[in-house]
């Protein structure tokens, strides 16, 4: 009864392969409603499906959702094209969750860990919808120097990549001390590991950075985020962050 | 009368969120915004500083929580006033320099941003704070050296910077989460005093806690400080603009020296991780040495030579140096500063104006006509071996007269020793018409040196270690076996006096050197000009990840 139940839950709290069943759908589903859906939602299934079964999670499941949650981080490092990037840094993300769940259980707010990891890629969402609206795609090398043209989508773009990956003293910062500190008395691999994870998300923000925002001024004339956007974007932002300090933030 | 160690960081947080909210209001003079608020936060520091003098104040305060504890003790304090200091400064000098860059008050909105994030950290009296600060610095500077958005190159040694500094914050979570298992707490107090009261209570994987904490804080302290394998992002983080190189080299790239210092207690508690210190210290110091020495760009050649001196910084701390590594940290950066601060002004200077002084001692020193007949040799290695050590010893016992008793000053010593008569033989080779007076300079320069540094470093580990016994545990947990540390003397004597012998015989038959023992050098010069290849060696690695990681995004379609 438990491994079906673990293997339900490896669906929705990815683990590879089955992980590669939610980027599917991701990327088929063309409505930004249901990819938002999507995004909230996914983790919660499959952490409702954990907890509803009782069962302890095993060691074997935990080293496999990291090595999954590695693959996946490593992978993103090539990603260029921004949906894809989001939908493979949620599984990245989310499949790091495994090893919070195993260390620390029920005792822990993990549907709060990932709301945390998800909302932010909610907002990267929406940034790169405006990309593609702007320029026909949203993909990294290709248009380049946004900070000189789009100073202000530059800005909010920079906040929601460093959100998403887990800086201080946005949620999933929160997240991944709490996962390493679960986890480095118990196996020092797996600590490293996890922090080995952090750093390829470090690498592929920055490379989406430097991919979008850095460069000479493109010759394309698009408009910038309006001030009421970017006021809401900011307001977005603080509140992930008071979400972060006032939820996360007490940690144990 | 402590919460003054509030006001440190949040007077440059708040100039960052007024100097954004009033950017399109105020225009260009928004950055008096920061101006002010850089003045107030040093006001504040001096303040404090003047405090604890006087009433000895070592407390904490608290913003609430288990987490979010400032300490207002000598070191946080110290480092505050020298942090203030150069942001200050910087921040001044940033009005006219930076004025002709876009995104003018971005530049300072980061500067307060960074300001409010090493107050952060120097203060942190929690685990969660220090690890939050020590994140927020790599992040932020990774922005700051890639201000220009223009250039693809600042962007990528920006970048550098920040995965280097990533990788030093993973280390200090690892550390942080053992700590915090142990016992129970963020708190660095309450950490210090229980690990204190039972240094051998917890083991982890085989190891005893303060061992494996010790060395992943060294790690930390490492990445940070631009020690040897982590450290090939300093000398190309210059494409960042000028003022952010001086805070960099002054106060953000020293940080590892204040952090060995802030675990002191901790480290006294571990075996050998003191010694590694040492080593890597000591690899780094000449090997970034050496490296300045072969540059060929006056920014690169800089940046080695701060990797050089954070190498003695780090070696400070291997002998148990402790205190001496937080003076060195601050004469560094004061003189780093200065001489990022003034390139420019003295390059334009030299344009107009030759700038050499008439006067006699300049003549003397600078324009020098040798004389055909030198001076015995003999005398010359006399005063080159005896007048160093005499000045040494003088000096050192004047502060302390037990320091014989402790292997770390006698190791610091020996490099005092070796550096004064490098010196003095290098002042006899460069020949004078009055060796004498060459060589009497000379000596009177080294001797108000080594005072001076004697001096204020015994002020130093009075005023951040006042508890004898303390200064007696670092010093002791660096030691080595007596037998070991004797050979290791001789060794390094015997190696630096064949250098002096090779060095002279080579002068001596400049013309008649052997084609094998040059191509030998050529070689060795080629790796050196080349940086070891560490550089490729580091891009080779990161083009191979990334290939790898598209074809096994090939492999699987994507998803």
């Amino acid at each position: 009864m438990s491994d079906l139940v673990f293997l339900i839950a490896g669906l929705f709290l990815p683990i590879f392969p089955m992980s590669m069943v939610f980027n599917e759908v991701f990327s088929r589903v063309g409505n930004r409603n249901h990819r938002i859906a999507l995004l909230v939602l996914w983790p919660q299934i499959g952490i409702f499906f954990i907890f509803a079964s009782g069962a302890e999670i095993p060691g074997w499941i935990a080293s496999w959702g990291l090595l999954t949650a590695l693959l996946y981080a490593f992978r993103l490092l090539a990603i260029r094209e921004m949906q894809l990037w989001i939908s493979f840094l949620a599984t990245s993300s989310w499949a790091i969750l495994w090893i919070t769940l195993q260390n620390s259980g029920e005792s822990s707010p993990v549907y709060l860990y990932a709301l945390g990891i998800s909302l932010p890629l909610v907002l990267l969402l929406f940034l790169s919808d405006e990309l593609i609206k702007r320029f026909g795609a949203a993909y990294t090398g290709l248009y380049g120097g946004l900070a000189l043209t789009q100073p202000r989508f530059s800005g909010i773009l920079v906040m929601v990549v460093l959100a998403v990956i887990a800086t201080p003293l946005f949620p999933a910062f929160f997240t991944m001390i709490q996962t390493i500190i679960v986890s480095s008395p118990v196996s020092l691999v797996t600590a490293i590991l996890v922090g080995v994870v952090w750093l390829l998300w470090s690498w592929a923000g920055a490379r989406l950075i430097q991919g979008l925002i850095v460069g000479p001024a493109t010759e394309m004339q698009t408009p910038d985020l309006s001030v009421a956007i970017t006021k809401k974007y900011t307001i977005a932002l603080v509140l992930l962050v008071v979400f972060g300090l006032l939820t996360l933030g007490g940690l144990p | 009368m402590e919460n003054l160690v509030f006001l440190l960081p949040l007077i440059p947080l708040v100039s960052a969120l007024i100097t954004h909210l009033w950017a399109d209001r105020l225009g260009n003079q928004v950055t008096r915004v920061s101006v002010v608020g850089g003045v107030i936060s040093f006001v504040v520091a001096v303040l404090l500083l003047i405090l604890m003098l006087n009433y000895d104040i070592d407390a904490q305060v608290s913003f609430g929580g288990s987490w979010g504890i400032l300490l207002a003790d000598s070191l946080s304090v110290l480092m505050a006033v020298v942090i203030s200091g150069i942001s200050m400064i910087v921040r001044i000098y940033s009005v006219r320099y930076m004025i002709e860059e876009s995104g003018y008050s971005r530049f300072f909105v980061l500067l307060d941003l960074m300001a409010a994030s090493l107050f952060f950290m120097v203060t942190a009296g929690d685990l969660i704070t220090l690890l939050i600060a020590w994140h927020a610095i790599g992040v932020l500077l990774y922005f700051l050296l890639g201000y220009d958005t223009r250039s693809h190159s600042a962007s990528r040694y920006a970048f550098w910077t920040l995965f280097t500094y990533r990788v030093g914050d993973i280390a200090m979570v690892l550390a942080a989460g053992l700590l915090y298992h142990a016992y129970g707490t963020w708190s660095l107090a309450e950490i210090f005093e229980r690990l204190a009261a039972d240094p051998g209570a917890h083991q982890y994987f085989g190891f005893a806690l303060p061992e494996l904490v010790g060395v992943l804080l060294a790690i930390s302290a490492f990445a940070r400080s631009a020690q040897f394998f982590l450290h090939t992002w300093l000398p190309y983080s210059m494409a960042g603009p000028t003022p952010v190189s001086a805070l960099m080299h002054a106060g953000i790239v020293n940080a590892g020296g204040f952090l060995i210092n802030r675990f002191a207690p901790v480290f006294v508690h571990t075996g050998d991780v003191l010694h590694w210190l040492f080593i890597v210290g000591l690899v780094t110091a000449v090997i970034g040495s050496v490296l300045m020495l072969t540059q060929n760009d006056i920014k690169k050649a800089l940046g080695y030579s701060t990797m050089g001196q954070m190498g003695f910084m780090i070696m400070e701390c291997g002998v148990g140096a402790f205190s001496l590594a937080i003076y060195h940290l601050i004469a560094h950066g004061l003189f780093k500063g200065t001489l990022f601060l003034g390139a420019g002004s003295v390059i334009n200077e030299a344009r107009k104006n030759d700038g050499v002084p008439k006067d006699d001692l300049y003549t003397f020193v600078v324009e020098r006509k040798p004389v055909k007949q030198q001076k015995p040799w003999l005398i010359m290695a006399a005063i080159t071996l005896i007048v160093p050590i005499f000045v040494l010893v003088l000096a050192h016992w004047l502060v302390a007269q037990d320091f014989f008793q402790k292997q770390g000053a006698i190791v610091l010593l020996f490099f005092g020793w070796v550096t004064g008569a490098h010196l003095i033989f290098s002042t006899y080779q460069m020949g004078s018409q009055n060796i004498w007076r060459l060589v009497g300079l000379i000596v009177f320069s080294f001797a108000i040196i080594v005072l001076g540094y004697a001096v204020i470093s015994h002020a130093f580990d009075l005023f951040l270690y006042p508890d004898p016994a303390f200064r007696s545990q670092i010093y002791a947990a660096a030691n080595i076996d007596v037998f070991w540390f004797d050979v290791l003397v001789v060794l390094v004597t015997i190696i630096m006096v064949l250098g002096w012998v090779a060095r002279y015989y080579t002068e001596k038959n400049r013309n008649q050197t052997s084609k094998h023992l040059n191509s030998l050098w050529m070689s060795f010069y080629a790796l050196v000009s080349r940086e070891f290849y560490m550089n490729d060696i580091y891009a080779w690695i990161s083009r191979f990840i990334l290939n790898l990681a598209t074809r096994l995004n090939v492999w699987l379609r994507w998803r």
